[in-house]
C-alpha cells in the first residue's frame, strides 16, 4: 500500500537562500509524524511546498500515490488534505459555527448546487458536533474574532477537521497556548486520531507536546533532515541535542 | 435577521411605498434615483463590501447598462430584453475585469478598475457611430408592461422600487447561501480560504461579475429614468459617488447601500438651501461622518446596539469564560 504522503527530494530556495534542501520522507496511514527543528530550519517552507502554497524548485510530492506537486491548495483540500497555519487563521467576522461550516461547505456538491442549496450546506449539525467536540458550544454564535487566543487556536484546529480530512498538516498548533489549553488540544487531537484513523503531520516547538502526541519524529536543520525516529530516540539523539535541543 | 430587524425592514418598505404620494414630481424623481442607484450600490457592496475586491468601475457598468438599454430600445427591441441584455453584458465584462484581481489587490486593483472606467468613458465619447458621442442619446422611452405604462413619475418610481425589491431579495438569498460565506472568507483571509477548499479564483470572478451585472441593471433603469444619457454621466464621478454610498452606508452591511444611497442622493439636495455653498457643506458633512464612523452609518448603529446589548447582559461578555486563557 502506498504511503498517504510521500515527499521526494524536495528543494526550495528564496534567492540565494536554500530553505529546503533535498528533503524526502513518507507518512503511513494513521501515523502522527512530528517535524521539529530550530527556527529557520525550513519546516514551514516544507509544509507550504507540500500544500501548494509554494512551488518547489525541485522534487515531488505524492498524496496516496498521486503526484500533487504544485497543485492548488483548494484542489488538495478537496483530495482530503487540510492544514492549520503557524499564525492564527480564522475568519474573525464570521461566527464560530459559520467558520466551521465554511471549512466543510466546499466539499458539498458543485458551486452551483451550493448557490441554490441550503444556507448551511447541510453542515449545521456537523458544525454543532464539532464545536461540542472541541468544547466551544457556548461560543458557537459568537464572532470568531471575539474569542480568546487559545479558543481561536482550538477553532483553527476544528476547522482543519471539519471536512473529515485523510491527512492533516498542523503548523505549530500549540504555539502561544497555555498549559491547560495545550493539554486540552492534545487530548482533542488524540481522540480525533483514534476515532477517525486520520494521518497527522505536526510541526511543533513544544517538545512535551510532540513527544506525547507523535508516533515518529523527523528533525530538520538548515533545510535538511538530520534525524528521524521514535520520540524517545530523538530525545536522546546527540545530533539532535547538538543542533536543536542545545543541551 | 431578528424580529426588530424584520420590523424595521417592513416599516421602511411601507414608508418607501407611501412616501411618493406626498411628494412633488422632483421629489419622486429623487427617490426614483435613490432606488436605481441603490441597485448599483448593492452590486458594489457585494464586490467590495463582502468579497473585499476594490472597484472603481461600478459607474462604468451603470453606463454600459444605460447605453445598452437606450440603444436596444431605440432600435425597437423590447425593454425587458434590453434590460436583461444590460445585466448579461455587464456580467461578462465584469467577469473579465475580475481577472486582474487574481493578480493584484487593494490600491493596485483600484487603479486597474479606474483605468477601465476611463476606457469606457472614452469609448462612449469617441465611438460616435454607436453612442452618438458627446451629444448623448435623448428621448429614451419608459417601458410599458401589459398595458401598464411607467411614463408617469409615480409609476416609474414603483417600477424602480419593485425592481430594487426583487434584486435585493435575490442578493440577500445569495449572500445567505454558502456563496456569501465564501465571499466573506475571500475578503477576510484568502489564503486560509484557499486551504479550506474555497476556489478563490472562481469566487473572485463571480463577485466581480455579479456586482457588475447589478451595476448594468441599475443603468438599465437609469436610462429611462433620466431619458437622456451622455458619456459625462458615467465618468469617474459616478464611480466615486457609488463608492461613497457603500462606504457611508456601511461597507459589508446588507442594508448599507440603501442608507448610503439615501445620503448621497438626498443630502446634496437638502443642503441646497445654502445655495452656492451646498456642495462644500455636503463634502464637509461627509468628511465629518467618515471621521467619526469609518464603518459607516450602519456600522455605528451596529456598535451602539452591541454596546446596549452588552450593558444589559448579566452573564460575562463573549470570550470571558470557557477554557481559554
Amino acid at each position: 500500500m502506498s504511503p498517504v504522503l510521500e515527499v521526494s527530494n524536495l528543494h526550495k530556495s528564496f534567492g540565494g537562500i536554500a530553505a529546503v534542501r533535498g528533503v524526502s520522507f513518507e507518512v503511513r496511514e494513521g501515523e502522527i509524524l512530528g517535524i521539529i527543528g530550530p527556527n529557520g530550519s525550513g519546516k514551514s517552507t516544507l509544509f507550504n511546498c507540500v500544500l501548494g502554497q509554494l512551488l518547489p524548485n525541485d522534487g515531488e510530492v505524492f498524496i496516496d500515490g498521486r503526484q500533487t506537486t504544485g497543485m492548488r491548495p483548494c484542489d488538495l483540500n478537496r483530495l482530503g488534505v487540510s492544514r492549520t497555519f503557524q499564525l492564527l487563521q480564522v475568519f474573525p467576522q464570521l461566527s464560530v459555527r459559520d467558520n466551521l461550516i465554511l471549512a466543510g461547505q466546499e466539499h458539498r456538491g458543485s458551486m452551483f448546487s451550493r448557490l441554490i442549496g441550503r444556507a448551511d450546506a447541510g453542515l449545521g449539525e456537523a458544525a454543532d458536533r464539532m464545536v461540542g467536540f472541541f468544547q466551544l458550544s457556548h461560543l458557537a454564535d459568537e464572532q470568531a474574532g471575539a474569542l480568546s487566543y487559545g479558543q481561536q487556536k482550538l477553532l483553527d484546529a476544528a476547522m482543519a477537521f471539519m471536512a473529515g480530512p485523510r491527512l492533516a498538516l498542523l503548523d505549530e498548533p500549540a504555539g502561544g497556548v497555555n498549559l491547560t489549553m495545550l493539554k486540552h488540544l492534545r487530548e482533542r487531537l488524540q481522540t480525533y486520531h483514534a476515532e477517525r484513523k486520520a494521518t497527522f503531520v505536526v510541526i511543533e516547538h513544544q517538545m512535551e507536546f510532540v513527544m506525547a502526541l507523535c508516533t515518529r519524529v523527523l528533525v530538520l536543520a538548515e533545510g535538511r533532515i538530520i534525524a528521524e525516529g521514535a520520540p524517545h530516540d530523538i530525545r536522546s539523539n546527540p545530533v539532535v541535542i547538538e543542533a536543536y535541543l542545545g543541551h | 435577521m431578528n424580529r426588530v430587524g424584520t420590523a424595521a425592514v417592513v416599516g421602511a418598505a411601507i414608508l418607501a411605498a407611501a412616501v411618493p404620494f406626498s411628494l412633488k414630481p422632483f421629489g419622486i424623481f429623487l427617490i426614483s434615483m435613490w432606488a436605481v442607484l441603490t441597485i448599483a450600490a448593492i452590486g458594489l457592496n457585494l464586490t467590495l463590501g463582502y468579497a473585499g475586491q476594490v472597484s472603481l468601475a461600478q459607474g462604468a457598468f451603470v453606463g454600459i447598462g444605460a447605453y445598452t438599454v437606450a440603444l436596444l430600445t431605440q432600435a425597437g427591441y423590447p425593454f425587458a430584453l434590453a434590460f436583461v441584455a444590460a445585466g448579461g453584458l455587464c456580467f461578462m465584462i465584469g467577469g473579465i475585469l475580475g481577472y486582474p484581481a487574481l493578480r493584484v489587490q487593494h490600491h493596485y486593483l483600484a487603479f486597474v478598475t479606474l483605468a477601465f472606467t476611463t476606457l469606457v468613458f472614452l469609448v462612449l465619447r469617441n465611438e460616435e457611430w454607436l453612442t452618438n458621442g458627446i451629444y448623448g442619446i435623448n428621448g429614451i422611452a419608459r417601458p410599458t408592461f401589459f398595458g401598464w405604462s411607467t411614463r408617469s413619475a409615480l409609476n416609474f418610481y414603483f417600477f424602480s422600487f419593485g425592481t430594487l425589491a426583487v434584486l435585493s431579495m435575490t442578493t440577500w438569498w445569495m449572500l445567505r447561501s454558502p456563496w456569501g460565506r465564501a465571499f466573506v472568507a475571500l475578503r477576510e483571509n484568502p489564503i486560509r480560504a484557499l486551504s479550506l477548499g474555497v476556489d478563490t479564483r472562481r469566487y473572485t470572478l463571480m463577485a466581480f461579475a455579479i456586482g457588475s451585472s447589478l451595476g448594468g441593471l441599475s443603468g438599465g433603469l437609469y436610462a429611462p429614468l433620466v431619458q437622456f444619457i451622455d458619456p459625462g454621466s458615467f465618468a469617474l464621478g459616478m464611480s466615486f459617488n457609488l463608492l461613497l454610498m457603500v462606504i457611508v452606508g456601511g461597507s459589508g452591511y446588507f442594508f448599507g447601500p440603501f442608507v448610503g444611497a439615501l445620503v448621497a442622493v438626498l443630502l446634496p439636495e437638502w443642503t441646497r438651501i445654502a445655495q452656492g455653498y451646498y456642495l462644500i457643506i455636503y463634502a464637509a458633512l461627509v468628511m465629518v461622518m467618515m471621521a467619526f464612523c469609518p464603518s459607516g452609518i450602519l456600522g455605528l448603529i451596529d456598535r451602539a446596539l452591541k454596546a446596549v446589548s452588552r450593558s444589559g447582559q448579566v452573564t460575562p461578555a463573549p470570550g470571558a469564560k470557557g477554557i481559554g486563557p
